[in-house]
């Protein structure tokens, strides 16, 4: 069953000096507990699209439906309140809120779902352990490895229950060894939580994990 | 609503010294508008106090007296009328007078000087005229005598014993003419007073001005509690309004108010330029604090927090620096200005001469009316709340992608 549809869709940057084409007629459907890589050139497009699909962007043309909705028809309110309940964001560069330990960034997300304290805590605490950092419950993101950090992010990221989660270049800024242990706990997540990831890369080694490949350039899916 | 809070804490200690450093600008501000706000209004607190105490909260006089105050505006005692001011609830002393400015001579010298016939023993209560005296004896009552003013004496070459010839108008016509010996001589704290001032019983007073029919009076001081002031004004001028005049302290004394109030506006143009310094500096940690976390701002709105709510953690964050100052502030500060209020400071030099212009004992008075730290506390508080107008604006306005891009 899809879970997103995206039909004809376009996205032009008109506030440069020439009109930017960088999403131009994508044609896209991608299945629950799909683990898909959406690769290309620096400039293809992988970061709009993700934007896009995200609610972080408009498109100028086409639809994007979620579960059967089409975003396109939310107000920014709404878009806020989707994002929450539906979609899980993990980052290039992390992204946690500093001044709250991985255990509260994790349950920040429920939180803001309204969670009551105790659930929180014992979902918050499950996900740790899911993505093996027993023990660093505590610790702030400073105090954690970049690896350790997106470890967080993608527990932050299933904190929320999403119907899918939009990794833009999780591994850019891991060593080797990061992204091999957070690509095998991704893959492990996608095989025993039937969780559907979708990543922007050009990372090889998450190209080799995906079991979809989706190849953009200049804004158009190319194969 | 909590982990806002815990948030909008936590950044504040991000950067340890910024908010020290900006919560100490708005305690040295506090601190600084706090001892001005406390000194300024203690000095008015006493000025008003002892002009209330020389002239009464109000005065009874025959209609026209105050704009015209000559001894034709006297009136008659009237049992009833001194019943009726006694029995306002509220009322705790009246004070009769009979004054007139008439020329005081000894030897070969002669001085204007304003007598004032008074109830020494009711006066003395209330004024305390008694420890005033530096020479002889303060007036008893049913004595003939005269207590003169320090400077009027030296002027006149008179001492205790010597007998004072005054001369002036009486009422309706007659000229009142007496000699009277000297009692004791007063130093008073105003040299004005020094100046011009001879008390004399009012009995003497009432035989010298009119010596036909006894009870002449020029004004009934009227004493309350301060609660009560208004009320039994308004009683007053309803019951005695036909026949006399009730005029209030505020329009007795308001030459005096109206240094007050221009001191007062002073007072407040300092505080304002206090307190754009003070805003200015929350201000530009608000703005620091904002700008730095425009990409944590697009992160949480990302993940699915509503702007509003970064709104109340930005909130609380200048909310927190400003309650921070502000609890510092008054914790030095009250128990300064709780002995200060105990121990007044005493001046010298042109400062006290000042003061003694205006009959006030020559110290700096503090005041700890409570509203002063509340106003103090609130004004911080809502320039801070004005600081955080910026990032308000900005979390409502800014752009999420741009922001995640930087």
């Amino acid at each position: 069953m899809s879970i997103i549809e995206i039909h004809n869709l376009h996205k032009t940057y008109t506030d440069t000096s020439v009109p930017v084409k960088a999403v131009n007629g994508i044609n896209l459907s991608i299945k629950e507990g799909e683990f898909t890589a959406i690769v290309g050139p620096s400039g293809s497009g992988k970061t709009t699209l993700l934007n896009l699909l995200g609610g972080l962007d408009t498109p100028t043309e086409g639809d994007i439906f979620i579960g059967g909705m089409n975003i396109k028809n939310l107000t920014s309110r709404q878009l806020i309140d989707f994002r929450l309940h539906h979609i899980g964001f993990v980052f290039q560069s992390y992204n946690l809120i500093p001044v709250l330990t991985a255990l509260e960034n994790i349950a920040f997300i429920m939180e803001l779902q309204g969670l009551k304290k105790l659930q929180r805590h014992e979902v918050a605490m499950k996900l740790i352990k899911k993505v093996g950092l027993e023990g660093k419950e505590n610790f702030r993101p400073g105090e954690l490895s970049g690896g350790q950090q997106q470890r967080v992010a993608v527990a932050r990221a299933l904190a929320s229950r999403p119907k899918f989660i939009l990794a833009d270049e999780p591994t850019a800024n891991l060593d080797s060894h990061a992204t091999e242990e957070l690509l095998n706990m991704m893959a492990d997540l996608n095989k025993t939580e039937n969780m559907t990831f979708i990543f922007s890369t050009h990372d090889k080694r998450v190209m080799d994990k995906a079991r979809r490949i989706v190849t953009i350039d200049d804004g158009k899916v190319v194969y | 609503m909590k982990i806002l809070f815990i948030m909008a804490w936590r950044n504040l200690w991000r950067n340890k010294r910024r908010t020290i450093i900006t919560s100490a600008s708005v305690v040295l501000s506090l601190v600084l508008a706090l001892f001005m706000r406390s000194m300024q209004f203690g000095s008015y607190e006493t000025m008003i106090k002892a002009g209330v105490n020389d002239v009464g909260n109000m005065q009874v006089h025959d209609t026209g007296f105050w704009e015209n105050r000559t001894i034709d505006h006297a009136f008659f005692n009237d049992p009833a009328l001194i019943e009726t001011i006694q029995s306002q609830a509220g009322v705790t002393g009246i004070l009769p007078h009979l004054e007139s400015f008439v020329l005081a001579s000894y030897g070969d010298k002669t001085k204007g000087v304003q007598l004032t016939g008074i109830d020494p023993a009711a006066e003395d209560r209330q004024m305390q005229l008694s420890k005033r005296i530096i020479e002889g004896k303060y007036l008893q009552p049913n004595q003939v005598g005269v207590v003169l003013g320090e400077k009027i004496s030296e002027y006149l070459a008179i001492g205790v014993g010597d007998s004072l010839v005054v001369l002036g108008q009486g009422y309706e016509g007659t000229t009142a003419v007496g000699i009277f010996p000297v009692t004791g001589i007063a130093h008073f704290v105003s040299p004005q007073m020094n100046d011009l001032l001879v008390y004399i019983n009012l009995e003497a007073m009432q035989h010298l001005i009119f010596p036909y029919r006894p009870g002449l009076l020029t004004s009934i001081s009227v004493y309350t509690q301060n609660n009560d002031e208004d009320r039994v004004l308004a009683n007053l001028q309803s019951t005695l309004g036909d026949h006399y005049e009730i005029i209030s302290w505020k329009t007795m004394l308001s030459d005096m108010l109206q240094s007050i109030e221009l001191d007062n506006v002073s007072g407040l143009v300092m505080l304002m330029i206090l307190y754009i310094i003070v805003a200015f500096g929350i201000f530009s940690t608000v703005l620091m604090m904002t700008v730095e976390r425009r990409r944590q701002f697009a992160v949480m709105i990302s993940v699915g927090m509503q702007r509003h709510k970064l709104v109340a953690m930005s909130i609380f964050e200048s909310g927190l620096i400003a309650i921070l100052g502000i609890t510092t502030g008054l914790i030095i500060t009250t128990p300064i200005l709780y002995y200060l209020y105990i121990n007044p400071i005493p001046l010298s030099g042109e400062m006290a001469a000042m003061y003694e212009s205006f009959n006030i004992e020559p110290v700096i008075t503090f005041s700890i009316d409570k509203t002063i730290f509340i106003g103090q506390s609130l004004v911080v508080l809502l320039l801070a709340m004005l600081s955080a107008l910026y990032p308000i604006i900005y979390i409502f306005r800014f752009n999420v992608l741009n922001a995640l891009r930087q």
